[in-house]
């Protein structure tokens, strides 16, 4: 103990246990040691000293009775009366800490700004080091009186460690914290100004400020009140005013987004400030402050900077803008109306491009290039400037929906959309000589999914596109089953089962088809007296899901294949009695090898249709036929006819006598000429007229189908709510439809007047319909 | 696990001059000693400048060591557990009853030592103990018990007898 004792001064004799003045006088230099000398350390007879002085203390005097060595003391302790000692003790202690503290203080006022720092870090490191030990050596002291007042109630008693913080806090805080504070705030701003600083004193000021609060209903617990107050709300005031004037002054000599650059870098820095050195409970706030006077007071100026960053593709700075603005409340919103407007202006601008360049004939792959080249533009902008966030991704799809649904193209009726798109999946799927590949196609159509997704009239598209499946299907030049499936998926994917059962059901049509002309051929093989003369394949489609007509002539087929008909259609009624079969004829085609040509030593083969068939195999009989005796042979329209005859006669297969146009009173002559680089020739070119047609008819039938669509969901809408008010049932009736159209409000009120003359419905009182069974 | 190495020692010296060493586990039962050790260090503390003791002698210093010994292991104490279950109950597990089987005079020694050395479980069975011979006795019994004269007037007493009466066992 001699060599750890050096410097301090000597302890005094262990004074008399019932002696109070000595107790103190001993207590007091045992506590000067600790306070002043702890870094010569402590001997553990001190140390036991003065605990044991404490303990005697509070232990010896006269209240407590007889001397408690005596067995006798117990039975009267427990009496209310009997009062703990060491109040004396305890005040002592808590002027001796004030007399201290005075001294300090004055050593402090000669300090200022940063040696003040370091001076009152070193004392406050001194003087709770020291409370760490006097507390253990006035244990007992805490153990019983100061537990017993506080159990009771009484206030501004503390445990002894916190006793010493209370001082502290007290007599040395008070009077100087508001100085040791602009210390903290003139460091902070000299590392704000790019000065390196000593950032753990100011860790420390923290601590000790930190430590300073304490609750003072429930000393157990500590409270950030004091830091808040004496620290935090400076800090965050000082911050506000620094960046205040730092952006201000920034901003007049800068770029907006060299400033958005700036304000990057401080918000970043000040995150970085907190780690570093102050508590973490300053964070939310400290940002809040730096949000505030770095955005929300510069948003306008932002928000008008946006317009240039989108115009110009700007895309980091946009990125740069959106991780500030997203910062504060509300801070996105008008980016997202100037984002959407400017995404719609794009795709109208862009689509009104194309149209002036084609203003003939827009290519349907064109047009539905142009929207996704949009679109991909923007999307792209979402995920790498936006974060992808919802909202945005919302704004986009707003502004995809506006241009794909209402743009220069579309301004004769918002059907335009839906059948270009439809158009061109049908390129994309019909058997073509470019032949995409499999892999790419797919990404095509993925890619034609998503204009589709911003169609409002789905049922167009899905008119268009059953129609031209239709067309794939019965001629056989779909490019692939798979490529068509996954294109079904998709559709069904997108709008549900029933949206996609009619193609389906076509396309199972085929299938069975192909089954069903499997064993027919082996039904043939099997007559074997009357063997098949044709190979013929047959096609069974059914009426309701396939969107085909009758055809609107009639007709007589030739003998030959009248016979193979006959044949297939005992086949088939055998295998499905009661079902009737209706002839296509229209769809129909076939092959003819032509042997006559004197010019080639290979016969010609001719794809023609079947009503060209009819009109060739009459020349099998003579060489010439009056226009008159065909029309009568074939029982063909006129209109028809001279549709199958023009093509014969473009290709120089017939001749016409008097030349021209074939009509009555015109004689048709099989020309033994005939000449043809290609040994296959197709005639069978009704196609760009039919299809032209088909378009006409298509866009008829959709209001028909429209008014169907919601009066179906009307019923289905009262089937399960039995009763409701006409309001109501508009808006519902609209919202069950909207997946396919944007339904008009006069046409769902017409529908309803049309199910109540058909008493589907009933009018009750108070404008409420209700629905009958 | 425990025998890689040798449990660190601690010596205490009794007020009659006894030195007593003892594993530091051990000696940490008292939080006294624990928190000696935790502020100066144990470097200094060696069988010839051991911790001083001064208010304890030799033969209640080795029952309370014994005593420390026994429940080395017991999980350590947190401050002020008011709301310990053991502070609720009379019971004394069995080796604690053994251990208190000493003279009143040994037994109230232990109980101002382990106060004073801070070992509140030891404390806690000495007072348990005592409560255990006041139950069910009366007033002069307990007298009888504990060697204590009647110091009352007969008028205090019934004043102190009305003052308690809802504690009455009835």
């Amino acid at each position: 103990m001699s060599a750890n004792t050096r410097g301090a001064p000597q302890m005094p004799p262990a004074p008399n246990k019932e002696d109070a003045v000595a107790t103190w006088n001993y207590l007091e230099a045992g506590i000067d040691r600790v306070m002043l000398h702890l870094e010569h350390g402590i001997d553990m007879h001190t140390y036991m000293g003065v605990y044991t002085a404490v303990h005697d203390f509070c232990t010896s005097q006269k209240a407590v009775g007889l001397g408690m060595s005596s067995g006798a003391s117990i039975g009267s302790g427990n009496h209310r009366g009997a009062h703990l000692l060491g109040e004396e003790l305890y005040r002592k202690l808590s002027d001796y800490l004030t007399k201290h503290l005075h001294q300090v203080l004055q050593e402090a006022r000669t300090h200022s700004n940063e040696a003040l720092l370091a001076f009152y870090i070193k004392e406050w490191n001194r003087y709770t080091n020291a409370a760490k030990y006097i507390h253990h050596l006035f244990r007992y002291l805490n153990r019983h009186w100061v537990k017993r007042e506080m159990d009771e109630g009484k206030r501004n008693i503390y445990d002894v460690y916190t006793l010493h913080l209370v001082q502290w806090r007290e007599e040395l805080f008070k009077n100087i914290s508001d100085k040791v504070m602009d210390a903290v705030l003139m460091l902070v701003e000299k590392q704000r100004n790019g000065e390196t600083i000593d950032h753990s004193q100011i860790k420390q000021v923290v601590e000790s400020y930190v430590s300073l609060g304490l609750d003072e209903s429930d000393p157990t617990r500590s409270t950030l009140d004091i830091y808040r107050y004496h620290f935090e709300n400076p800090f965050l005031a000082a911050t506000a005013k620094y960046y205040e004037n730092e952006s201000k002054q920034f901003f007049t000599e800068n770029s907006v987004v060299e400033y958005m650059k700036k304000a990057e870098t401080r918000l970043d820095e000040e995150k970085d400030r907190v780690d570093m050195f102050l508590h973490p409970d300053i964070l939310h706030a400290l940002q809040k402050t730096c949000e505030k006077v770095l955005i929300s007071d510069h948003a306008t100026l932002l928000r008008d900077e946006f317009q240039v960053l989108l115009e110009n593709d700007r895309e980091q700075d946009m990125a740069r803008m959106y991780g500030l603005l997203q910062r504060i409340p509300e801070g996105l919103e008008p980016l997202r109306q100037r984002f959407e407007t400017h995404v719609r202006k794009a795709g109208l601008n862009a689509i009104e491009k194309v149209a002036s360049e084609n203003p003939e004939k827009l290519e349907p792959k064109i047009y539905v290039d142009a929207l996704l080249e949009v679109h991909t533009q923007y999307s792209g902008l979402v995920t790498r400037a936006f974060r992808e966030e919802a909202e945005f991704t919302r704004s986009l799809d707003n502004a995809c929906k506006e241009f794909v649904n209402r743009n220069e193209i579309c301004k004769s009726g918002s059907n335009k959309s839906p059948e270009l798109l439809a158009k061109y999946t049908d390129v994309l799927l019909r058997k073509s000589s470019t032949g995409i590949e499999e892999a790419e196609l797919e990404g095509t159509l993925a890619r034609i999914m998503i204009v589709f997704k911003y169609i409002e009239d789905k049922d167009v598209f899905q008119k268009f596109y059953s129609r031209m499946l239709a067309r794939r299907l019965v001629h056989s030049n779909s490019s692939s089953d798979d490529a068509e499936t996954s294109m079904i998926s998709k559709l069904k994917e997108a709008c549900g089962f029933e949206y996609t059962n009619k193609l389906q059901r076509m396309f199972q049509d085929m299938q069975i088809s192909k089954d069903l002309n499997n064993s027919y051929r082996e039904h043939c093989d099997s007559l074997e007296s009357n063997k098949a003369i044709l190979d013929s394949q047959y096609s069974i489609l059914g009426t309701g899901f396939w969107p085909l007509q009758a055809p609107n002539t009639n007709f007589s087929p030739p003998g030959e294949i009248n016979e193979e008909i006959e044949r297939f259609t005992r086949f088939y009624k055998n295998k499905h009695e009661g079902r009737k079969l209706t002839w296509l004829w229209q769809l129909c085609k076939g092959e003819l090898k032509a042997g006559y040509c004197k010019s080639s030593k290979m016969p010609y083969t001719f794809q023609v249709s079947m009503y060209q068939m009819a009109i060739l195999l009459l020349f099998n009989e003579k060489d010439v036929h009056s226009y008159d005796d065909i029309a009568a042979a074939t029982l063909l329209s006129q209109e028809v006819l001279d549709q199958a005859l023009a093509i014969l006669v473009k290709a120089k297969i017939l001749l016409v006598s008097p030349e021209g146009k074939p009509e009555s009173g015109s004689e048709l002559r099989l020309n033994f000429d005939f000449k043809s680089k290609k040994i296959r020739v197709n005639l069978n070119l009704g196609g760009a007229k039919e299809s032209k047609q088909e378009e006409v008819e298509t866009n008829k039938t959709i209001e028909e189908d429209r008014k169907l669509l919601i009066q179906s969901a009307i019923v289905r809408i009262m089937k399960a709510r039995k009763q409701m008010k006409h309001m109501q049932l508009v808006s519902e009736t609209i919202n069950q439809i909207k997946a396919r159209f944007v339904p008009k409000v006069p046409d769902i009120k017409k529908c309803i007047e049309i199910l109540l003359d058909k008493e589907y419905l009933e009018r009750l009182e108070d404008d409420d319909l209700g629905y009958l069974a | 696990m425990a025998d890689a190495k040798p449990a660190p020692k601690i010596w205490v010296q009794s007020n009659d001059s006894a030195i007593i060493e003892l594993d530091r586990q051990v000696a940490e039962r008292s939080v006294l000693i624990k928190n000696l050790i935790e502020d100066i260090g144990d470097e200094g503390i060696t069988a010839q400048n051991p911790i001083p003791i001064p208010n304890v002698n030799e033969a209640v210093l080795r029952k309370v060591v014994e005593w420390c010994e026994h429940h080395r292991n017991d999980p350590p104490q947190t401050q002020d557990d008011d709301n310990d279950a053991r502070k609720k109950t009379t019971e004394i597990e069995e080796w604690d009853q053994k251990f208190m089987q000493v003279d009143q005079e040994m037994l109230f020694e232990i109980i101002l030592a382990s106060n004073y050395l801070d070992i509140k479980p030891l404390l806690d069975v000495g007072c348990k103990t005592v409560a255990n011979m006041i139950k069910g006795k009366s007033p002069e019994e307990i007298r009888k018990t504990f060697n204590i004269t009647n110091d009352f007037t007969p008028e205090e007493e019934e004043q102190i007898r009305r003052e308690n009466e809802w504690a009455e066992d009835r």
